[in-house]
């Protein structure tokens, strides 16, 4: 049944192509749409993810890691006293002007991190060592915002908040959700860039000792500071993603574009299936004339399904892989995990499976008897 | 009531309209006839006669209204639409007026047909293919595609594949009709040297009176009913 469902398939080259243009395009327009959306989405909680903390603290209802409120510094000690807390430490983020050489100001989100420890310090250096922010006024940037910043160079001097800053550093890659770039220093220094008053901190943040349990730890901070939000870190990255999911629309329109360019997957699989089909009513009447079962005939559909299906999804995973290498920047991540391959994949073979179906059930109607009189 | 005794195909009182019940075409009032086994026998008769439709009935293919028929000893009209097509398939070969043969598949493919619907193995498939390739003089034209096969050619392709799977009736619908005259007359010796020597029971329409010499009986059917005419027959 394979060699006639393949051979049959094969022969008409024409129609074959059209079919696998239609499945490469719905392959290509899953991944590369999820691929996108899941790229926009992790930098939401990019300084989480990346911030070797086990545990956030924050202000109560806390949803969205670039949006905080102070709390006070003082929890820290109540934070430290928990026997399962090896370190915790302050961590500041807010909003600041950057000064321009044009005179124009840039909006930089400012984060400041506590010079002991450097947690939740910047990652992926590509100038300078991320500890430079150690160095008198020091300030590390990411290259790929450097057009915003006016490209300031290392060791260039700047204005942040009213206040001297110097270029120590450059990251690579380091871009989140909002447009404004992420600027990292010493809490102090930040406390100053941001106006901060003394004894306000935007979170605490808490590495764990081996081997301690999360929840409890969790349990037990939330016991000595009932007014904060606790959360460990896989949390507050789904609770700072689902911010921009649930506010923005965001996950609605990515979704909506993919089911799109599905149904136009499923169109232009069906259509071409049925037109094959159409064309060769005769010979599934002589199938049927011959001894071809239902069961038969509705192989010989399903096979070419999974042919095209498989075929499709092999091409249309080498040009995403295409568009991914050479498309997928910091601005615009594409992030292409192996189940969005995966579910991509069995998707359109769904599909595939499911377009086979309107031609066979014209090909239940076809009489065999009309072969005869033809 | 006939004879039915060492009958391959016994017809009787068989009857056939179309169109709907107020404004119904009667196309066969009451045939009867019975075809032996081993016998050639031809269903003749102009255009419109119904000579296709007693084809079809007789193939399993088509419901008649009225009647019966039996084929190989069993009631078609008592069989499920499965057990019809596994009758098809296993016993009955078909040669059909416009070969239908299927595109994209190579002589040797499209004679293995049958043998893949019953799920044998493609080697063994292709083997028997090849010999009976090779019984209609067509073993160098095993891996050619039937575009590129004469009308001669491609006849005697469709006949290989109706005999591929040993089937003990044959049923030809004008298999001639797209044929010269040479081409057709090698496709009739085809046909006689299988009923004669292999014992295959044939039954063919045609208007074409040329290969009338080829049938051990001629039915003529006209207004209807079938008619045996001794004048046309040859044997």
């Amino acid at each position: 049944m394979w060699s006639i469902a393949l051979k049959t398939l094969v022969a008409d080259r024409g129609k074959l192509l059209t079919a696998l243009v239609g499945v490469v395009f719905s392959i290509v327009l899953v991944n590369v749409q999820g691929g996108l959306f899941l790229g926009f989405i992790t930098k939401a909680g990019l300084l989480i993810d990346n911030g070797k903390a086990d545990i956030w603290i924050g202000h109560k209802e806390m949803h969205n890691v670039d949006f905080p409120r102070d709390i006070p510094r003082r929890w820290l000690n109540r934070v430290r006293g928990i026997a399962d807390v090896e370190h915790a430490q302050p961590y500041l983020i807010g909003w600041s002007d950057m000064t321009l050489p044009s005179g124009g100001f840039e909006s930089v989100v400012v984060v400041g991190v506590d010079r002991e420890s450097l947690l939740g310090n910047v990652w992926n250096m590509k100038q300078g060592r991320a500890d430079s922010i150690l160095k008198t006024d020091g300030i590390i940037v990411d290259e790929c915002e450097l057009a915003k910043l006016e490209f300031p160079k290392m060791n260039e001097v700047r204005e942040l908040g009213g206040r001297r800053a110097r270029v120590v550093g450059m990251s690579h890659g380091i871009m989140g959700f909002l447009v404004a770039p992420y600027v990292f220093t010493t809490f102090d220094r930040a406390s100053q860039y941001l106006k901060k008053a003394p004894g306000a901190c935007s979170y605490i943040l808490v590495q764990l000792r081996d081997g301690a349990d999360m929840q409890e730890a969790c349990l037990a901070i939330q016991q000595r500071i009932p007014d904060a939000e606790v959360y460990p870190r896989d949390i507050f990255s789904t609770i700072s993603t689902d911010f921009w999911m649930t506010r923005t629309g965001l996950g609605i329109s990515f979704g909506a574009a993919t089911l799109l360019g599905l149904l136009v997957g499923l169109v232009m699989v069906a259509e071409t299936m049925y037109a094959m089909v159409l064309d060769r009513l005769g010979e599934y009447g002589t199938l049927k004339a011959i001894g071809a079962t239902e069961k038969q005939i509705l192989s010989i559909l399903l096979i070419q399904a999974l042919i095209m299906a498989t075929a499709g999804a092999i091409c249309g995973l080498a040009a995403v892989s295409l568009i991914q290498y050479s498309f997928s920047t910091p601005r615009a991540p594409i992030i292409i995990p192996y189940w969005l391959s995966l579910g991509g994949c069995l998707l359109v073979l769904c599909i595939c499976l499911l377009s086979s179906l309107l031609p066979y059930l014209r090909i239940c109607k076809v009489d065999p008897h009309t072969v005869l009189q033809s | 009531m006939i004879d039915t005794c060492n009958a391959a195909v016994a017809v009787e009182g068989l009857e056939k309209a179309y169109g709907s019940a107020s404004n119904s075409t009667p196309v066969l009032k009451g045939v009867d006839f019975v075809v032996r086994r081993g016998e050639c026998v031809y269903l003749a008769g102009p255009s419109g006669s119904g000579k296709t439709t007693l084809l079809s009935i007789i193939g399993c293919i088509l419901s008649a209204d009225h009647g019966r028929v039996r084929i190989l000893d069993q009631d078609v009209f008592s069989l499920t639409q499965k057990e019809r097509t596994i009758l098809r398939l296993n016993h009955l070969g078909f040669v059909f007026q416009r070969f239908h043969l299927i595109r994209g598949l190579t002589t040797v493919e499209n004679v293995c047909v049958p043998l893949t619907l019953q799920g044998i193995c493609l080697a063994a498939a292709r083997k028997r293919a090849l010999s009976l390739l090779d019984a209609v003089g067509l073993a160098d034209k095993a891996d050619s595609h039937p575009r590129n096969l004469s009308a001669g050619q491609c006849q005697r392709v469709a006949l290989a594949r109706a005999l591929v799977a040993n089937p003990e009736l044959i049923l030809a619908d004008e298999p001639t009709a797209s044929l010269d005259a040479a081409n057709g007359q090698e496709v009739m010796k085809l046909f006689r040297r299988l009923t004669t020597e292999e014992g295959k029971t044939v039954v063919l329409v045609t208007h074409d009176q040329r290969i009338f010499s080829f049938a051990d009986r001629v039915f003529w059917l006209e207004n209807g009913c079938a008619v045996e005419n001794s004048s046309c027959n040859g044997g």
